[in-house]
């Protein structure tokens, strides 16, 4: 405790001595109560819901239900589909964003940034609402497109597969800019300066040398997507008109309709498996990076 | 700017092309927060209509969908049941989750690294899944729907937002800190509040407000917890929606916007907003 040298002066000293040695404000017991909150309020019931999902009877009858018959399987299909269509949208949508903020905005990036954030203060259930005030039959664009004499007769744009993508694009593409731009700013620019003395083209330079090096920024901001666009339910309940079902849908609809709980556990499980190859393939992302 | 001095090539005519870009992908970017702002700033404008049914452009202007959600009972109520969730579950999440950050954050063990993936789990965890599970694991318990279980819901939730930024700050700030302080015959409660908490300040605000403001938006939690005395605003707004459907919504939407601006702003004066995003 006595140490009298600073760490940047004392390279006698090996860096895992010192931290041993080093103070700590905090024990173990500190970590204590919320350890013990989520073992009974996350790990338990999680667990509880596994067993709920294989009755005794019968112990695979609902994940059988839920692989074999084909229209259970279809919404399968659709959990993983829907949500990673939107992670492509969301990147080909934002990445020229979160270019533009780290490379051109200069005193503009604060409030692109604001922006960004601002639609976190209003409610899910607003911006998507919003949509159908948009697009609905008495909506802005039908009114204008009737303005312009492009239809004759209002087009209902709501309870369609687009408009579900437009309200799931619209709530998690700023996710995704933040994502890519927080790794686009750490990345060397000297390095594509480089390649342009040497010849390459602006293309050329981008292809080579941005994108490969942003693709951590990539991969976190597609996962993070997928997993928030797997979960929700709002915008294919608002804007589907019951043309995509997914399985948080399910859930919420067999839990107001019909109330079969192992189904629902099972299907549940199926969601969790979902996030957690996500999130696998999010460790070995950050792996690979050496953290 | 750099490539311009070193360039053999005429810089001139590369400029040109290049400025022209660099408008493009402006127009783009404000294409883009048009497309963010647009239905939200619809939604506002809506609430202002005089029509009986969602139109835009509206027939006329008027206050009436903001007398009617002042005289509609279930919106102020869960307006009140959500604001008091949301404090009590960022409380909550801050009392369970700071210590436990602060221990996680400068240990290196098995154990440490297990309850911060535990700690962290709750945001992955498909928010359906967590609530279904947790319904029955209260009802169990015999807490089943009621005010209790909303909160514990919440706090499960609200414990990964305020771990995740007062790990990342406190894991920066050397420790010679609170060695000094020690070394000077300081308490260990005397660091906390005088040394550690004042400098992981901005991660605790960041936290609580980003915990808070997802509390007050959640809606595949709460609505497994949805009693006459339990419902919180966007679960009593989605069922409202699926049977009516007036402006009224989007004047609810409005004050709720509102109060997070408000929540906000306050936050801000106290504060300092710069300092929040910094964390």
């Amino acid at each position: 405790m006595s140490d009298e040298t600073c760490p940047g002066v004392a390279p006698e000293e090996p860096a895992a001595f010192r931290r041993e040695r080093s103070f700590r404000l905090a024990s173990v017991s500190w970590a204590m109560p919320a350890l013990i909150f989520l073992l009974i309020f996350l790990v338990l019931p999680l667990l509880a819901n596994i067993a709920r999902s294989l009755p005794l009877e019968d112990p695979f009858q609902h994940y059988a239900r839920l692989l074999g018959d084909a229209y259970y399987l279809g919404i399968v299909r659709q959990t993983i589909k829907v949500p990673a269509l939107t992670a492509v949208a969301c990147l080909i949508i934002g990445y020229p964003v979160a270019y533009f903020m780290v490379r051109h905005a200069g005193r503009w990036n604060a409030l692109i940034v604001f922006l960004l954030i601002a639609p976190l203060l209003t409610s899910t259930i607003m911006r998507t609402f919003g949509w159908t005030v948009l697009l609905g039959r008495r909506g802005l664009v039908n009114a204008w497109m009737s303005d312009f004499g492009m239809i004759d007769k209002a087009v209902n744009m709501v309870n369609t597969e687009w408009a579900v993508y437009l309200g799931l694009v619209h709530v998690l593409s700023p996710f995704m800019v933040l994502s890519v731009s927080s790794v686009l700013q750490g990345i060397d620019r000297r390095l594509e300066e480089s390649a342009q003395i040497l010849g390459a083209g602006r293309l050329r330079v981008f292809l080579t040398i941005t994108l490969p090096l942003s693709l951590d920024g990539i991969a976190t901001g597609c996962i993070l997507v997928f997993v928030l666009a797997s979960g929700s339910f709002l915008s294919m309940l608002l804007l589907g008109g019951g043309k995509v079902t997914t399985l948080s849908l399910l859930i919420y609809q067999q839990f107001t309709l019909t109330q079969d709980i192992g189904f629902a556990a099972a299907m549940g499980n199926v969601l969790l498996l979902l996030s957690l190859i996500c999130m696998a393939i999010q460790l070995r992302f950050l792996r690979r990076r050496g953290v | 700017m750099m490539y311009d001095l070193v360039s053999d090539h005429p810089a001139p005519r590369r400029r040109k092309r290049f400025r022209w870009s660099r408008i493009l992908l402006a127009i783009y970017v404000l294409l883009f927060l048009l497309f963010l702002l647009a239905p939200i700033t619809a939604v506002v404008a809506v609430s202002f209509s005089s029509a009986n049914f969602i139109a835009l452009p509206m027939p006329g202007l008027s206050l009436r969908w903001y007398e009617r959600i002042v005289g509609y009972e279930p919106f102020l109520q869960s307006l009140i049941v959500s604001l008091e969730v949301a404090a009590i579950s960022a409380l909550a999440g801050l009392v369970l989750g700071v210590p436990a950050a602060l221990w996680v954050a400068r240990d290196r063990g098995v154990l440490a690294r297990a309850i911060m993936s535990l700690m962290l789990a709750p945001i992955s965890v498909p928010a359906m899944l967590l609530g279904f599970s947790l319904l029955y694991l209260l009802s169990a318990m015999t807490i089943g729907i009621s005010f209790l279980a909303l909160c514990i819901t919440h706090t499960v939730v609200a414990i990964p937002y305020v771990a995740r930024t007062v790990l990342a700050v406190y894991r920066s700030l050397p420790v010679e800190y609170e060695e000094a302080a020690a070394v000077l015959g300081a308490s260990r409660l005397r660091i906390l509040f005088d040394i550690v908490l004042p400098l992981i300040k901005p991660a605790i605000f960041a936290g609580t407000m980003f915990s808070v403001l997802m509390s007050f938006d959640n809606l595949s939690l709460s609505f497994f917890f949805g009693g006459a005395a339990t419902s919180t605003l966007p679960v009593v707004m989605l069922s409202y929606m699926q049977n009516q459907f007036d402006p009224s919504i989007a004047a609810i939407a409005t004050v709720q916007m509102l109060i997070a601006v408000l929540a906000l702003g306050i936050v801000n004066w106290i504060y300092g907003i710069e300092k929040l995003t910094a964390a």
